[in-house]
């Protein structure tokens, strides 16, 4: 019995292929033999060149126009059967030997080795010897009639070649049989068995016989059935006489079977399948009697003609069964070709199995590709996929088949076989494998890649499990900005535009392109998160991992993972874009176990649905502990050319900024150009939150240095100045350590500065100037406000200072230069605070700042004031620090507080002055009773305006180290301190008196006093105040005023407003005692003059002198007071003493005048 | 006897395979299973045009192999119902009436609320229905 059986295999004429001469390397040999085995069929028509017809020729009735000479070809020979008297079919006819010239130099040798070869044939009636591939030296030989030589060509004329050869060889065979049939005799006539009557159908018959002739298959059958009936009787006989054509080991059963297999072969349809396979089935059982070992190759025939009528009927599933019968038997003998057989027969059944390798798919898998590419939708899963997912649960079939071919592809040392079995079963079946199964497939990985060539790829995957975790960008990416061709502002496009938030349009604009889009840039590097799984319980070790891309415009960085038992790694791939285009990225490239493989995403997205709808044996995912199954779908990448790449650095550290409270400080920025291209144009605008916080920046330096080159770089100055904290902040800094405080920087609290750029629109080929898109770059300010001083309290203080005499009184040239540069000695004197001796300072105010330090730094306090534009210090005087000291700053250390007083009466007048000494033209006369009057009769809003212009104008700086400076935020603070007595603070007093010596009743010398419009409270605070005089001045004025002397002197009323005032004046005069001096009853002080009552009228703006003389009898100090009883006062006199009803007299009063009066000597 | 019982859902993917043998016979079972769905498809995809065997579930013997028959039920949603016994005269009656409990207990299991179509049925109160059913069909023959 031998393979291939069929009705018409009794009419094919047998031909021994043999190799002859040197080795033939395995795959030549299976070329030769095919380019041979093609022409089993030849034509009788084309042999008629070939064929010299005999005269009394039997074969002239031949269908020589349709009939054809079937050749059977057997390569390696056959042994000869003992039945070839009996059936002719099984003689060999013809001998074919095929030479390998490469492997044969000796042409003598080959043509020898051939007729050895044809030797054991000797029913053979021609022979032939081909010899191909002929090496330059045996091309030159001299022609021989023994060999013949195929000259090297393609295949096509190399086919042709062999057809004519076999022609002439089918030919020549015919021309022997025609001397065969005229030389028989009939004495002669072969003895005929019974089966030979099968092989008497002609070919010409078979061929005429149609497929669905019921006549003809009936026939056909019933001589089957009949002949094996009259077989069996035969069969029976035999065994009863035991003679039977005198063979001994001819097995009854092996023609039976071969009966049947050509009554199946002959009626393989699909409408006959029934009958077909219980014929098969019946055979196959039949061979249960082939139990003796040299029954074995029968046994073997037959399952393999049972599986390939099956697999001709369609049931694909029965042709694996009885092919893995096949490798079964073959791998009961023990030799590696044998071994080889079983691995390929068992490889033939993988796809009904469905345990087929990814390299007989690929085919499949392009068109998948296709099919994938047009569906729109990638996260629906391909039918196919999910067909393939329910056939895998027959996993106690797949697992013995790959472990079949795993065993035999080992034993015949095909280590790229068995890797790829080991790797489907254990990526397969992980679940249903022990752990010790696991390993053990592990090393026989390892051991095919050992004998594998480095770098090999395997179409199968192994592990570990590879799934698209995310795709993170990065942050370069995400700040590519399509540019709008139409605007300037090119970035502001991609906003939503116009008044809606939503807008029905735009949004099915996005839905429409739901998938993600995302543009990736020539050279610049990406990554993409993909999560492994190892769930096996050996540690995995993944020599290398890169993303796998096949447009070939992607640099892919590998990276080595190390996996151990049963756990999953998120891992970064990345890898750099080269070249323009669209990118897709099917997998990965995986190298572990010492082969190359590629693992598709879509693959074990489809895995994991099953496992997620519980179809599949187990998530290996989940398995490790990792999270839920999620689809992450894959975006469409398209790669633009390069773009420019700003990086931002803010020099002097990455960490946030650390600014105390109001702290002013210019940050620099350094833009550095990363990428390729120059930056064209930019912008750079604010964003986010406490954009205030940045006073300016400086954008004429970086638009200097725009084109920035690549490689180039700007640097530029941005002033921020820190926000302050709100209340809970400081509570929290408060409750804190400020070491730890500070670093508490709050997230989103924080501006940007939003940098927008591009490179050079690039020319496209067409002509049309195409526009690469922009860039945003995000640079976060990170401010991290700290506490700095902290103000525990304002408050608002009076002070009253009594004027004194000084010897520049005496002099008039003192008094006229006085006059003259009084007021700007006021201004100018910076640092002091100056008191006007002939005023006093009745009544100063004093805004006292408690300020402290829970810092751990030391801090200088400058108070500043701003009048008339020009930055003028005021006077600073600090607790327990001389006057004379003033000008210095404030040293405030750590953990103490320390106070600042600003005095508002010294710049009181300027302040309002400023506003007239302009109209006025440089006169020294405070119109302050008109400003008064105007402040007052204004609204309430104007007497704020007026405060906040004049807390704007106080303004304390702070120092501390090198470079922090800032100003403190203390506006609330003042106004509150200020609110109360502002009117005060702001307005002069509608009169000023003040006292001057009048030498012998001429020359003036001054004492002067200040009227205070609010007498009650003057006298209040500093009455005792008077003693402040200091013993140098009343040295000094030893020598002016003598007891016992007439003094003239005078007192000056000067009226503050614009208005005529008429009041009655009155003088008073006090011991130290407090006493009435010019009491009646007084015997200290002699009067001359009117010192009470007197009745004056002040024009506006001017002054009136009042004299009078006084004789001191007792030395001693005095104190000289003047007041005024203004008669008819007007609403702003009234306003401005505060005085309730409008017939309440309205007293003015100066500020006390010290005289000291010497006794004579 | 029967040997062996089987579901194969609507993919061919098995759902429930049970063999009631003591040999350690489950991968020839399996693959005994596993061929029948050759001829099942078969007459899936080639059905016969006469009217009454339109909405015949009973398939009948599927096919002789070794010492086994294989019959085999194909119902509307096209899952098989497959059994193979060891006897040898098997009436198409007592088949049949097989076939209709096996059904009914399947469709009573995957009712249950929990249970994940397509998946494999687990459920023991189904084994065990199964195999007195299987038992009643051994008594009803003998009897």
């Amino acid at each position: 019995m031998e393979p291939g059986l069929s009705i018409e295999s009794g009419s094919a004429i047998r031909v021994a292929v043999l190799p002859v001469g040197g080795p033939i390397p395995s795959p030549c040999l299976r070329d030769y033999a095919a380019l041979v085995a093609r022409h089993a069929c030849v034509d009788l028509a084309s042999l008629r060149p070939y064929y010299k017809e005999h005269q009394k020729s039997p074969f002239a009735h031949q269908p020589w126009d349709a009939g054809c000479l079937r050749l059977k070809f057997v390569l390696g020979g056959c042994v000869p059967s003992p039945w070839e008297d009996f059936q002719s079919s099984r003689k060999v006819l013809a001998v074919v030997g095929i030479c390998h010239l490469p492997s044969s130099p000796d042409l003598d040798r080959v043509a020898a080795d051939f007729v050895d070869a044809a030797r054991s044939y000797p029913s053979a009636l021609a022979s032939r010897c081909f010899a191909f591939c002929p090496t330059d030296a045996q091309l030159v030989e001299k022609k021989r009639d023994d060999i013949i030589i195929f000259p090297p060509s393609d295949q096509q004329s190399l086919e042709v070649h062999m057809l004519t050869m076999i022609q002439d060889l089918a030919a020549s065979l015919l021309m022997e049989f025609e001397k065969w049939v005229l030389r028989a005799e009939s004495t002669g006539t072969i003895l005929k068995t019974p089966l030979d009557s099968q092989s008497s159908l002609g070919s010409e018959e078979v061929d005429r016989m149609g497929q669905s002739d019921p006549v003809l298959e009936d026939e056909v059958k019933y001589r089957y059935y009949t002949i094996i009936q009259l077989y069996r009787r035969a069969t029976l006989q035999d065994n009863a006489q035991r003679s039977f054509l005198s063979l001994n080991r001819v097995s009854p059963v092996s023609f039976e079977l071969e009966a049947a297999l050509k009554l199946a072969r002959y009626l393989c349809r699909r409408e006959l399948a029934k009958e077909v396979s219980d014929l098969l089935m019946g055979a196959a059982d039949g061979a249960k009697a082939l139990i003796d070992a040299s029954d074995r190759l029968i046994l073997l025939i037959l399952y393999i003609e049972i599986a390939r009528l099956f697999g001709t009927l369609g049931y694909k599933r029965k042709a694996a069964f009885f092919s893995r019968q096949v490798a079964q038997l073959y791998l009961q003998q023990d030799n590696a070709y044998a071994a080889m057989s079983a691995m390929q027969v068992l490889t033939m059944t993988t796809n009904a199995y469905h345990v087929q390798s990814r390299k007989n798919n690929k085919l499949d898998h392009d068109s998948h590709k296709e099919l994938r590419a047009s569906n729109t939708d990638s996260g629906k899963v391909h039918p196919q996929s999910i067909v393939s997912l329910f056939e895998s649960q027959w996993s106690t079939l797949q697992m013995v088949i790959l472990r079949e071919i795993l065993m035999s592809s080992i034993r015949a040392s095909d280590p790229l076989s068995s890797w790829s079995a080991a790797a489907r079963l254990l990526r397969s079946f992980y679940p249903l494998i022990t752990p010790a199964g696991q390993s053990g497939l592990a090393s026989s990985l390892g051991n095919s890649a050992d004998r594998l060539p480095a770098g090999t790829r395997c179409a199968d995957p192994c592990l570990p499990f590879i799934r698209l975790h995310s795709f993170p960008l990065h942050p370069s990416q995400r700040d590519v900005v399509k540019r709008n061709p139409h605007k300037k502002d090119w970035w502001t496009g991609a906003g939503p535009s116009g008044p809606f938030i939503y807008t029905p349009f735009s949004k099915a604009a996005a839905s429409g392109t739901s998938k993600q889009e995302v543009t990736w840039i020539v050279g610049e590097p990406v990554q993409v998160m993909v999560e492994l799984a190892n769930p096996c319980s050996f540690d995995l070790v993944v020599e290398s991992i890169y993303l796998s891309v096949h447009s070939g415009n992607f640099d892919a960085f590998p990276v080595s993972v190390s996996l151990p038992p049963n756990t999953s790694k998120s891992v970064l791939l990345s890898g750099v874009p080269t070249q323009v285009g669209q990118i897709s990225i099917p997998g990965c490239i995986v190298h572990c176990f010492g082969v190359i493989t590629e693992h598709l995403f879509k693959e074990v997205d489809c895995l994991l649905l099953g496992a997620s709808q519980g179809l599949v044996l187990s998530d290996p995912f989940r398995c490790c502990g990792s999270s839920k199954f999620k689809s992450v779908s894959f975006p469409s990448i398209s790669v633009v050319p390069p773009l420019p790449l700003l990086v931002a650095n803010v020099v002097g550290g990455e960490g946030s900024i650390l600014l105390y409270e109001g702290e002013i400080r210019d940050v620099l920025i350094t833009l550095t150009n990363a990428g390729t291209v120059p930056v064209e144009e930019a912008n750079i605008a604010l964003s986010g939150k406490n954009q205030d916080s940045v006073i300016s920046i400086a954008h004429s330096t970086w638009k200097s240095a725009l084109p920035i080159k690549p490689g180039g770089e700007v640097t530029f100055a941005v002033t921020l100045r820190a926000w302050h904290l709100s209340l809970a902040d400081s509570e929290a800094d408060g409750s804190r350590s400020p070491v730890n405080s500070r670093r508490t920087a709050r997230e989103g609290i924080n501006p940007f500065l939003d940098i927008h750029y591009a490179g050079p629109a690039a020319n496209a080929e067409n002509g049309d100037v195409s526009l690469p898109p922009g860039r945003r770059l995000a640079v976060p300010l990170n401010i991290c406000v700290v506490q700095g001083l902290r103000l525990v309290r304002a408050r608002l203080l009076s002070m009253e200072i009594p004027a004194q005499f000084t010897e520049a009184h005496l002099s008039p040239v003192s008094r006229k230069d006085y006059i003259s540069t009084g007021t700007d000695t006021a201004h100018g004197d910076d640092n002091l605070l100056t008191i006007d001796p002939c005023k006093g300072s009745w009544g100063l105010r004093l805004l006292e700042l408690e300020l402290f330090n829970p810092t751990d730094v030391v801090f200088d306090v400058d108070v500043a004031v701003h009048l008339d534009g020009t930055n003028v210090d005021q006077k600073l005087i600090d607790e327990g620090t001389a006057v004379d000291a003033a000008c210095q700053k404030t040293r405030i250390d750590r953990d103490y507080s320390a106070r600042v007083l600003i005095p508002l009466e010294n710049f009181k007048l300027p302040v309002l002055d400023a506003s007239f000494f302009i109209k006025e033209s440089g006169s020294t006369e405070p119109l302050g009773s008109k400003a008064a009057a105007i402040a007052e009769r204004n609204a309430k809003a104007e007497l704020n305006a007026s405060i906040n212009s004049l807390i704007s104008k106080i303004k304390v700086k702070w120092h501390s180290g090198r470079n922090s400076s800032g100003e403190l935020n203390i506006k609330n603070a003042i106004q509150a301190a200020l609110q109360a007595s502002i009117m005060d603070i702001l307005l002069p007093d509608p009169l000023t008196f003040s006292f001057k010596l009048a030498k012998n009743g001429s020359a003036i010398n001054v004492v002067s006093s200040k009227d205070s419009g609010n007498p009650d409270d003057d006298s209040g605070h500093f009455t005792d105040e008077n003693v402040i005089l200091s013993t140098k001045n009343a040295q000094r004025c030893e020598d002016l005023i003598s007891a016992h002397e007439m003094t003239h002197m005078v007192v000056q009323i000067r009226n503050n407003t614009k208005e005529i005032i008429r009041m009655n004046l009155s003088i008073s005069c006090k011991d130290v005692a407090g006493e009435n001096c010019f009491d009646e009853n007084s015997a200290t002080v002699l009067w001359a003059g009117v010192l009470s009552d007197v009745h004056l009228e002040v024009p506006p703006l001017q002054e009136v002198a009042h004299p009078f003389s006084v004789y001191f009898l007792v030395p001693g100090d005095y104190s000289l007071q003047a007041s005024s009883l203004i008669i008819d006062a007007t609403d702003v006199l009234r306003a401005r003493a505060k005085a309730e009803s409008s017939d309440e007299p309205i007293l003015c009063r100066g500020s006390p005048f010290h005289i000291r009066v010497v006794g004579k000597v | 006897m029967i040997v062996c019982v089987a579901v194969v859902g609507h993919q061919n993917n098995p759902l429930y395979l049970q063999s009631f043998t003591e040999a350690d016979d489950a991968l020839k079972l399996h693959h005994i299973v596993h061929c029948s769905l050759d001829v099942i498809d078969e007459r899936v995809n080639n059905p016969k045009r006469s009217a009454p065997t339109l909405n015949e579930t009973f398939l009948g013997l599927l096919y002789p192999t070794e010492n086994y028959k294989v019959y085999g039920y194909l119902t509307n949603t096209k899952v098989k119902f497959i059994m193979v016994t060891t006897d040898i005269d098997v009436k198409d009656a007592d088949a049949r009436n097989f076939f209709r409990k096996f059904h009914a207990a399947y469709v009573d299991a995957v009712s249950n609320p929990f249970h994940v179509p397509g998946k494999k049925i687990a459920s023991r109160s189904f084994g065990s229905r199964v195999s007195t059913i299987v038992k009643s069909f051994g008594a009803g023959t003998t009897v």
